[in-house]
């Protein structure tokens, strides 16, 4: 077994009055693919929040590499983890390239980033994502579908050996989906890269991840590999749908299928 | 090819300011119209570069850190609160009104007060809201800067340097005092320039990069009070340059600070020199059909006009400018 990355021990969160994370624990070892599913509003962008130290929890313990994330070096953190959040506000005038070459900030620090000779690692990220061909358009003149995918080169070009992803196939199409996500994965094999996506396709989790991890009311309800975890009880009790789970003989994953939502919730 | 427009416009707008203004018939000079030249339009002309760069970047910096494209440092306090420090300064008897070091220190002191009162009761408003707090908050602070004034109105001539901004009757003294302050500022800000890039893509983003926002965020402030009360103190509060300059170098090189501080330095230079030096052909204009001494032109009169006109052209050009 590696060494675990992350170590979340009865993480308790609270947004003003509201309970977000009721006693969370986690552990995430070095080269595993983790998927984070849940209902909307469960608490899954806020655990990836506390693992990214970007917030502290109100009690319990986040750990990354033993120690809590929250109070390390901002920078030092951004070396070990990239994290794709949902959103990108408007960065008017601002060229993919530009853009891209900000995520060497972590390891070129203020004056490295004064003087940028053509950076290998951002070309390269471009590259991975296939948005080389767009590199000098403007970010904010992009559709959503190249949007995404340049964030996604925006992660790749802090090159760290964690990636931290906030539901990574919001406003792709279905092509689009199924590209970031075999990027994703192909990453992960080929790098060793240890990924925490949240994914709101039960199909993805099953089929891009080694293990998923369900929330429900604050907690972690189901833990374990795709194939235990995906089950008509998991649609029923955390997504509130009658549902029925196929195994899929040409992925050889389990397919969810939400047929209708309970009445009582 | 943009860097080539930019340095010609500031070459051509030198060479009026040399070339325009009383007292000297080109091209045959004695030795009094050389002392002119050396002693008067020379510091006259640096004053002006140096002023109209400070402003430039200084709400450029602005712009980006606040992730606004109405800020200025007219519309943050900014200014106002500068000219509020010197004019108080001298009318309270703290400076002399002839001490360009004891200006620099009042318009520092002023322009950091004005702007963090503006920050703290705009900070959470959305940008046409911040805009619209700025107003305010010069209108009032201006309104200070009279009631200092009516204590004692004898010394009013002399403060319509720093309420419409003049470079007139700037000389080297002044500018001895005034260039290492804000050419330091200005590497200072160039140095930062990269850090602050990555903040004005977000908050959000700068984080997940190791970047705190809030302290990065406060020295971009720092620096572009620096810069703009370093300008006031030396030309007075010159509107629109804080404020349109940055657009133009945006347009012309981006928005990669790196290069678009030095582009708003540049063209910030540039639109002073050449409203000095419109100025300057106006003064001689109105002077030639009347006798007797009168007071110049003031740049800032001219800045405020063409600083108008080429704010419609910017805003027009550039319907993308969400303030919303």
């Amino acid at each position: 077994m590696t060494a675990p990355v992350f170590t979340v021990d009865q993480a308790r969160y609270r947004y003003r009055d509201r309970v977000v994370l009721a006693g969370v624990s986690l552990t995430v070892r070095a080269g595993e693919c983790v998927a984070l599913v849940g209902r909307n509003g469960c608490g899954k962008s806020t655990l990836l929040r506390l693992l990214a130290g970007a917030d502290r929890p109100e009690s319990g313990r986040v750990l990354l590499h033993g120690h809590p994330a929250y109070a390390q070096r901002r920078r030092d953190v951004a070396r070990q983890v990239a994290v794709l959040h949902q959103q990108l506000p408007p960065v008017p005038g601002l060229t993919v390239r530009q853009l891209v070459a900000q995520g060497r900030y972590p390891h070129r620090g203020p004056l490295g980033m004064l003087w940028q000779p053509e950076d290998t690692e951002a070309s390269a990220a471009l590259a991975a994502t296939g948005v080389t061909g767009l590199a000098d358009r403007q970010v904010d003149s992009l559709s959503g579908g190249e949007r995404q995918r340049v964030r996604l080169a925006l992660a790749l070009a802090q090159r760290t050996p964690v990636l931290l992803l906030d539901e990574p196939t919001t406003f792709l199409d279905v092509r689009h989906q199924l590209e970031v996500l075999s990027l994703v994965r192909r990453l992960h094999a080929e790098r060793g890269l240890t990924v925490v996506t949240v994914l709101h396709e039960l199909d993805h989790a099953a089929r891009f991840t080694d293990r998923v991890v369900a929330l429900a009311g604050g907690r972690v309800a189901a833990d374990g590999p795709p194939a235990e975890v995906v089950t008509p009880a998991l649609l029923a009790d955390v997504f509130g749908v009658r549902g029925r789970v196929l195994a899929d003989a040409h992925t050889g994953t389990v397919r969810a299928l939400a047929d209708e939502p309970l009445a009582d919730l | 090819m943009r860097w080539w427009w930019a340095v010609s416009a500031l070459v051509l707008a030198v060479t009026a300011e040399i070339a325009v203004g009383r007292g000297v018939d080109w091209p045959q000079l004695d030795p009094l119209e050389q002392r002119i030249l050396v002693e008067l339009r020379l510091p006259r002309l640096v004053t002006a570069l140096l002023a109209g760069a400070g402003l430039g970047a200084a709400g450029l910096l602005l712009q980006a850190v606040l992730r606004n494209p109405l800020a200025a440092p007219e519309l943050a306090g900014v200014n106002p609160g500068a000219v509020l420090g010197v004019l108080g300064g001298i009318q309270l008897g703290l400076v002399p009104a002839d001490s360009a070091a004891g200006a620099l220190v009042a318009a520092l002191l002023g322009g950091a007060a004005g702007g963090s009162l503006m920050w703290l009761l705009a900070r959470d408003g959305s940008p046409a809201q911040v805009a619209a707090y700025g107003l305010l908050g010069s209108a009032a602070l201006a309104g200070l800067t009279t009631l200092l004034l009516a204590y004692q109105p004898s010394r009013f001539g002399n403060a319509m340097r720093w309420l419409v901004g003049s470079v007139d009757g700037r000389v080297w003294a002044h500018v001895r005092v005034a260039w290492p302050w804000l050419v330091t500022a200005l590497l200072l800000a160039w140095l930062c320039s990269a850090v602050l890039g990555v903040l004005a893509a977000g908050d959000g983003h700068a984080a997940a990069l190791g970047l705190s926002p809030r302290p990065v965020r406060a020295l971009g402030l720092a620096l572009a009070v620096a810069l703009a009360a370093g300008a006031v103190a030396l030309a007075g509060a010159l509107t629109f340059v804080g404020l349109v300059v940055p657009h133009v170098a945006r347009a012309l090189c981006g928005a990669d600070l790196r290069r678009a501080l030095p582009a708003a330095a540049l063209l910030g230079a540039t639109a002073v020199v050449g409203a000095d030096a419109v100025a300057q052909a106006l003064t001689v204009l109105v002077q030639a059909g009347s006798a007797g001494q009168r007071l110049g032109v003031p740049a800032g009169a001219v800045t405020a006009l063409l600083g108008a006109v080429a704010l419609v052209v910017v805003a027009r050009r550039s319907p993308h400018v969400e303030v919303s």
